[in-house]
């Protein structure tokens, strides 16, 4: 009997490493859902190519990624901002090196009703005033007489990072007059759409019909639309780099996924997605 | 060899319930010593208004009432009605029909909570903003009302349950004295129940309290306590919400973490407190009919 037993455990045993075993190299990304599109369009075309590579690819945020590849639980990173100081001092095992893979802007939208009422640019102490609690009526800046919904990100979303550090001066700032904290680019672009009167921070290509990117009056009175060709002159205030980050530089398969992003190829996906490539 | 296998069985019943244990005493244990660092370092800090990790500021009570106040307003919302139709499907409905009810019913139970989300974020919320003229329908108010939804199927299928059970010959008796339908119902059946209503009623609690993917889809995750304190058509933040929404956000071991895993705890505590008093509350109601 007793020997039935132990049999019983090897056979487990050996059931729970002959899986381990058999499983495929997987490379695991995470990060901002701005760079996820690219990353998973990518991952369909590399497989067709490296049939014997798996790619997984989830979304989180940039402070999500960041912090699973600081833990060492992915390989690849994908952020769209800069890995703050803190960030890099938290994790003294990880070398982080950043992969840029485009270029992309951070736009203030706004509900399409707004936009169509006269609303089509702001400046950027307007656009501080709303998310600090002090314009709380769209008639405040010349549009109709409308409570404004301010929406807001988490904290550690590159949007909102890279969107606050221009327009209220700190990546971190908190934002007193926000009604509603929302996390990725799909939920933001959804309540904007859902009210008539709201204001909220998108990455420039996932704007469409119901979400208006405003444009910006800068300091000279100069109005800067937020096109493509205003990101790649530089113009438009609000931009950054899309990165893919790793522990050390990459090795084998990671250095062949990321350098096929990098690719004419790879770009393609780039700027299909409705950022600019390397290239631009 | 029977008695080898008795042994065997005993063995496997006391190991069953020692993992069961220990697991109860891990959670507890880990829950406390990943959140000693926020503990130390926060003090009474942890209970104040305003949380921003970047600053340290770690202060839970947004979240803690926002909890409260979302699962008190379900339960009120949920309990009665789930009551009444329990009576409805366990004494006034025709046998026949009772079971086709309550297994659709307890379908309803099984609806993955995600699913209430979406229904909540893309229709339920925007009902609510275009009723009450609200900027944004994600409020307080709507997690509480789609909760009490959530729950409702939980309460009835156990009250039915409970009402069902009361032996017939109370009905009987309190019939034979005379007594309309609603008076036998109210003085001798739901008494007798009582206590079962209760458990449904604890069941239903711990489900609300840690529901988390439908409640951060249409709270607004706004930390802050709504001005006036009353007004529940605001946004907010419950401490599952929260903790869904930003538990990746911390690093592992950082004080944010910590203080992310003290609001488990504290929600942990909550719900073995909950229990502890109903348990002790239910010891003096034993049941009538054992």
């Amino acid at each position: 009997m007793k020997i039935y037993y132990v049999s019983v455990l090897i056979l487990l045993f050996a059931i729970i490493t002959g899986c381990n075993a058999s499983k495929k190299e997987a490379i695991l990304c995470a990060g901002a859902t701005t760079v996820l599109p690219v990353v998973s369009n990518a991952a369909e075309q590399f497989k067709l190519t490296h049939q014997d590579v798996n790619i997984m690819v989830n979304a989180g945020g940039s402070g999500v990624g960041i912090n699973l590849l600081g833990e060492q639980n992915i390989q690849i990173g994908m952020i769209s901002r800069n890995i703050t100081q803190k960030e890099i001092e938290k994790y003294p095992d990880v070398h982080f090196v950043t992969h840029p893979i485009g270029k992309d802007a951070v736009v203030p939208v706004i509900s399409s009703e707004i936009y169509d009422a006269g609303i089509m640019a702001l400046t950027i102490e307007q656009i501080a005033k709303i998310y600090k609690g002090e314009i709380k009526n769209w008639k405040e800046v010349g549009g109709p007489d409308k409570e404004i919904l301010a929406v807001d990100k988490e904290m550690s979303r590159g949007t909102r990072h890279v969107f606050m550090k221009i327009v209220l001066g700190n990546e971190e700032a908190a934002a007193p007059g926000a009604d509603l904290v929302l996390g990725s680019n799909n939920e933001e672009q959804t309540a904007i759409a859902q009210s008539d009167a709201a204001i909220g921070m998108l990455s420039n290509a996932w704007i469409n019909g119901d979400v208006k990117g405003l444009s910006i009056i800068l300091a000279n009175g100069e109005v800067v639309e937020p096109t493509l060709e205003n990101i790649i002159n530089g113009k438009f205030p609000i931009t950054r780099n899309l990165l893919l980050i790793t522990n050390g530089e990459p090795q084998g398969e990671i250095k062949e996924f990321i350098d096929f992003i990098k690719s004419p190829g790879g770009q393609k996906i780039v700027e299909q997605a409705g950022y600019v490539s390397l290239y631009q | 060899m029977s008695a080898y296998i008795s042994k065997v069985g005993k063995g496997y019943i006391i190991i069953s319930t020692l993992i069961s244990m220990i697991i109860i005493l891990l959670i507890l244990g880990v829950l406390f010593l990943s959140s000693y660092d926020a503990i130390h370092g926060g003090g009474w800090r942890l209970f104040t208004l305003t949380w921003n990790p970047p600053n340290n500021q770690f202060g839970i009570l947004p979240m803690l009432y926002g909890s409260l106040v979302v699962t008190v307003i379900s339960l009120v919302i949920a309990v009665p009605l789930g009551i009444f139709t329990a009576i409805f499907t366990s004494e006034i409905l025709h046998p026949k029909y009772r079971i086709y009810v309550k297994s659709f019913l307890e379908l309803l139970a099984g609806i993955p909570s995600i699913i209430y989300g979406l229904i909540g974020v893309a229709f339920f919320s925007v009902w609510v903003g275009e009723l009450f003229h609200l900027q944004s329908g994600r409020t307080i108010f709507t997690a509480a009302v789609l909760l009490s939804i959530m729950i409702l199927p939980t309460i009835i299928t156990l009250c039915d349950d409970a009402i069902h059970h009361v032996p017939q010959k109370y009905r009987e008796v309190a019939k034979g004295l005379g007594l309309y339908k609603h008076e036998v119902i109210i003085t001798s059946v739901l008494p007798i129940a009582k206590t079962d209503i209760i458990g449904a009623v604890l069941l239903a609690l711990g489900r609300a309290l840690g529901e988390t993917m439908a409640v951060m889809l249409v709270i607004g995750s706004i930390d802050k306590i709504p001005t006036p304190i009353y007004n529940l058509l605001a946004p907010g933040q419950t401490i599952t919400s929260k903790l869904g929404r930003e538990i990746a956000e911390s690093a592992f071991s950082s004080i944010h973490f910590s203080a992310m895993v003290f609001m488990g705890m504290i929600l942990l505590i909550i719900v073995l407190a909950l229990t502890f008093i109903a348990q002790q509350f239910l010891k003096s109601g034993q049941r009538l009919y054992e």
